[in-house]
């Protein structure tokens, strides 16, 4: 996109918006800096949302292609970029906006890693819903510019739920805003929507405010297992046609967390009382074999909520998003890819909302062409179901039911020039 | 092409019975539930996304501005057309295409009444949450369009969490899809952006909704209050304490007397506030949650707190609430709904300034609203007839909202911008923002035909906030 002769006039000129120590541009010191083994030209680390904006009317200005990062955590996903001229680092932007527990909001910079925002509203007995991947790395930022949430989504919905605001310079340098700080607010376009899972392609993310939850004081997770796929769901149907409100309810598959278990698990996180938890043992009845609390249950689902990040280097990982009605048909046709093209996977899901992580690793001795496999899939899901790819740089293989050219119209009016993480996904 | 030349294109388009231009059929289709008028040039009743796109086709060629409408029942104008403009009236769009019951969905065209989906539905165990008080009239495109609310949006959220897909004949004439039947699609979440986006972006000709699974326990209590101070201090203390309501609504001591006047709901004539506060889940968490709520609104002051014994009990309490606009009805000739959002633990402060507001400008204002989100209703009483006075309500109106906005609110919790509020926009969001705003609706509506005048302000109107412009500007539009 840029001749590497400017880069030198642009590395001074961001050093004077953003001063000399927040510019990286020594190739010997950039190397933890790269995405997919690609070095960008320069990194840059703004600490205002108003130096953001002065580094993307440069970028913008000059046609040069900006990579927004927080944690590094989902950089893996889409294609690998052609080249990187600005990695725009988010880590410094982290002013506190607002927040007063007695309102169950907070508003706060997209450089807080989740981690340190879970731990912040902890202190007062409050729970962020956000449970990402790798939350001490995992920036706020990034999490909903990725819009991959965690277990909790079950119970508390998704970042499109409880995202109540968002700050953010779109790709030609407009510092705007959408949403505001109140968890009740039709006011303007829903920009929170647009933004969250849009992957760094429409605009840098520079803050945002969270609808925040009371805390459970109890939890206790429930396991059931299955010889397979299909029983497994069969159980979820009966938990979601049942009076239960569990906070988390997951598909694991066989050595999806341990390596050697055959059985297909469904986890089932409650909250509650002693006497709502007995309600749950009682409703669930035999098909339990084991409960789980404590340290216990909290490593149980972080090893759960960092499946799609943990995976082996030479697998790949694609998300689903689809109708429950769906789910069984795509496990049963992932497993005749794999059995005929040479490969295993392993699978966690959301499947009382219909999402599911799926890792696909080569057997041994096979070498898979996972882009013939996968497109073949792909073209058998249904119209409602969509796919993304995690890792393994096969961005083409994406797929959604929302009509291509109006979400080009979308790229057009905030990223006219096309800047922002050029093939990150379609755009 | 003239005016009646598009009125014969629309008759060929809808069929020759389903378009209205006669004065005293179009003077019907002149306002909505809010406090302005317009007359449209013709009213035309499509069949289908076909004719709707046949329909933006003719509009967008002629240049007449076109704007979509339900049931009428919004409060910010949304669905008022521009004088001599094409209203699309969805009521023989009113057909559920599909209950899916396995994925928990249904797919609706715009026309449907949001209760009856509900009704529909309500044998299988499940319910369209959403709750607006006009839920027996407004229907679920309007819904849609404004992101409407309800008293259980406290628990549920409001319209948009709970659309996951729309059908859309977009200003291009284009009838495309945004999402689908699962919870979240990937790529741009436009179904997200549309919802709420007030008519500007395209007009939604099917609908995928969420039904939800009706809850086990429902327990309805009525906290008694010997004024709104007491009452307001407990909503704070109710959130603070962990507990969600499902909903928890406030009505103050003139609205509720005004309301049982009207329907003999069983609230305490001599009260100064009373809270309604409905809990749901299992069985055993609301039985808890009851007692801690009990515990909370006694140590608030409250003067009793009732429990409803019996499901008519807790309707007959719920019809009070659900009927308070109705009641309005009975002892003034006009009010004015606001729709102001402060954060919950500033309803107390906000409260005492809608009182001085009240004095100030020596108007009756009502509070019935949805305190746990803190999303306020003001309802000012007025005369039409007495336009000294509506300016007054235009100034009090306004003067309430910029409060909200000081203390960090919205401007709208439920009833979207509109008319009434568009320029008070420029209060709430920078140029800039409403720049990147209008950005995107021109990426979809850059000439403005579809529902022009709405949601986002005349570039000019920017800085000119407030202002006795407002009026002349609306005036010259023609509203």
């Amino acid at each position: 996109m840029s001749a590497v002769g400017t880069s030198v006039h642009v590395s001074r000129e961001l050093r004077e918006i953003c001063g000399a120590k927040n510019i990286v541009d020594d190739p010997a010191l950039l190397h933890t800096k790269t995405i997919s083994g690609v070095t960008p030209a320069v990194a840059v680390t703004p600490a205002s949302p108003e130096e953001v904006a002065a580094v993307l009317r440069l970028a913008n200005e000059r046609g040069l292609s900006v990579v927004p990062a927080g944690g590094f955590t989902r950089q893996q996903a889409g294609n690998v970029p052609g080249g990187i001229d600005v990695l725009l680092d988010t880590s410094a932007l982290r002013g506190v906006e607002h927040y007063d527990a007695a309102d169950l909001t907070i508003g706060l910079g997209a450089g807080w890693s989740v981690a340190q925002l879970s731990d912040k509203v902890a202190q007062d007995g409050l729970l962020f819903a956000g449970d990402a991947a790798l939350p001490h790395r995992a920036t706020v930022g990034g999490l909903l510019a990725t819009g991959l949430a965690g277990p909790l989504r079950h119970g508390y919905g998704g970042l499109r739920d409880y995202c109540i605001g968002i700050r953010f310079v779109t790709g030609d340098g407009r510092k705007g805003k959408g949403g505001g700080r109140v968890v009740k607010n039709v006011a303007g376009f829903d920009l929170m929507k647009l933004l969250i899972g849009s992957w760094g392609t429409l605009a840098v993310i520079t803050g945002a405010s969270f609808k925040l939850f009371p805390a459970p004081r109890q939890t206790k997770t429930f396991v059931a297992r299955f010889a397979d796929a299909a029983e497994a769901i069969g159980f979820r149907d009966h938990v979601l046609r049942s009076p239960l409100s569990p906070i988390s309810l997951e598909l694991v598959s066989p050595s999806a967390l341990e390596s050697n278990d055959t059985a297909w698990c469904v986890y089932l996180r409650a909250a509650g009382s002693d006497a709502v938890l007995a309600r749950y043992r009682s409703e669930l009845g035999a098909a339990i074999s084991t409960e789980i609390e404590g340290g216990q249950e909290s490593a149980v689902w972080r090893r759960v909520a960092d499946f799609a990040c943990d995976a082996p280097v030479q697998s790949t990982v694609i998300s689903l998003s689809l109708p429950l009605t769906e789910l069984l048909p795509a496990l049963n046709q992932i497993a005749s890819m794999c059995e005929s093209v040479g490969m295993t996977f392993a699978a966690i899901g959301r499947i009382g909302v219909g999402h599911l992580a799926v890792s696909l690793s080569p057997r041994v001795g096979s070498a898979p062409d996972f882009a013939t496999a996968l497109s073949t899939f792909r073209d058998q899901l249904s119209r409602d179901t969509s796919m993304s790819v995690l890792s393994g740089g096969h961005a083409d293989l994406w797929r959604s039911p929302t009509h291509s050219e109006s979400m080009g119209a979308v790229k057009h009016a905030l990223d006219p020039k096309g800047i922002l993480n050029p093939g990150r996904f379609r755009f | 092409m003239s005016l009646p030349a598009v009125i014969a294109d629309l008759r060929k388009i809808a069929g020759p019975d389903a378009v209205l231009d006669s004065p005293e059929d179009l003077m019907l289709y002149e306002y909505d539930a809010g406090v302005r008028k317009s007359t449209p040039g013709a009213v035309v009743f499509p069949q289908n996304a076909q004719q709707v796109s046949q329909i933006m086709h003719v509009a967008v060629a002629s240049h007449i501005p076109i704007v979509a409408r339900g049931a009428g029942t919004g409060l910010s104008g949304g669905a008022i057309s521009r004088q001599g403009g094409i209203v699309v009236a969805f009521s023989r769009m009113n057909r559920v295409l599909e209950v899916d019951v396995e994925n928990q969905r249904a797919v609706v065209q715009p026309g449907v009444v949001n209760l009856q989906l509900s009704e529909l539905v309500s044998h299988l165990g499940l319910y369209f949450a959403p709750d607006p008080s006009s839920q027996k009239a407004c229907t679920i495109g309007g819904n849609v369009a404004e992101n409407s609310g309800g008293p259980h949006t406290l628990m549920h959220g409001v319209t948009v969490n709970h659309v996951t897909g729309v059908e859309v004949v977009l200003p291009s004439g284009e009838i495309v899809q945004f999402g689908g039947k699962a919870a979240e699609s990937f790529g741009y979440d436009l179904t997200g952006f549309f919802v709420g986006s007030e008519g500007t972006v395209g007009i939604t000709t099917a609908i995928t909704v969420k039904l939800t699974r009706k809850p086990e326990k429902v327990a309805t209590l009525l906290g008694v209050f010997e004024s709104v101070d007491d009452a307001a201090r407990t909503v704070a203390s109710i959130t603070a304490a962990g507990i969600t309501p499902a909903a928890l609504e406030m009505l103050d001591g003139w609205t509720l007397r005004t309301i049982e006047a009207f329907c003999h709901a069983g609230y305490p004539l001599d009260a100064g506030a009373v809270l309604l506060i409905e809990l749901e889940g299992l069985r055993e968490a609301v039985e808890e949650q009851a007692i801690a709520v009990n515990e909370v609104c006694l140590g608030q002051k409250a003067r009793e707190v009732r429990r409803a014994k019996t499901a008519e009990e807790s309707a007959l309490l719920w019809k009070g609430r659900k009927l308070a606009f109705a009641a309005l009805g009975r002892v003034t000739p006009s009010y004015y709904t606001q729709d102001g959002v402060v954060p919950r633990s500033k309803i107390p402060g906000v409260l005492r300034h809608i009182d001085e507001v009240s004095k100030k400008y020596d108007l009756v204002i009502g509070n019935v609203f949805h305190a746990g989100d803190g999303n306020l209703h003001p309802l000012i009483l007025f005369d039409m007839r007495d336009a000294e006075q509506f300016e007054r309500v235009l100034h009090a109106s306004s003067d309430i909202l910029k409060y909200c906005i000081d203390v960090g609110g919205s401007i709208t919790g439920e009833h979207g911008v509109g008319i009434e509020k568009r320029d008070m926009m420029p209060l709430l969001f920078t140029e800039e923002d409403l720049d990147i705003m209008i950005s995107l609706r021109n990426a979809f509506n850059g000439d403005e035909v579809l529902n022009p005048d709405k949601m986002l302000p005349m570039p000019r109107m920017c800085r000119e906030i407030g202002g006795p412009s407002r009026n002349a500007v609306l005036a010259r539009e023609g509203m």
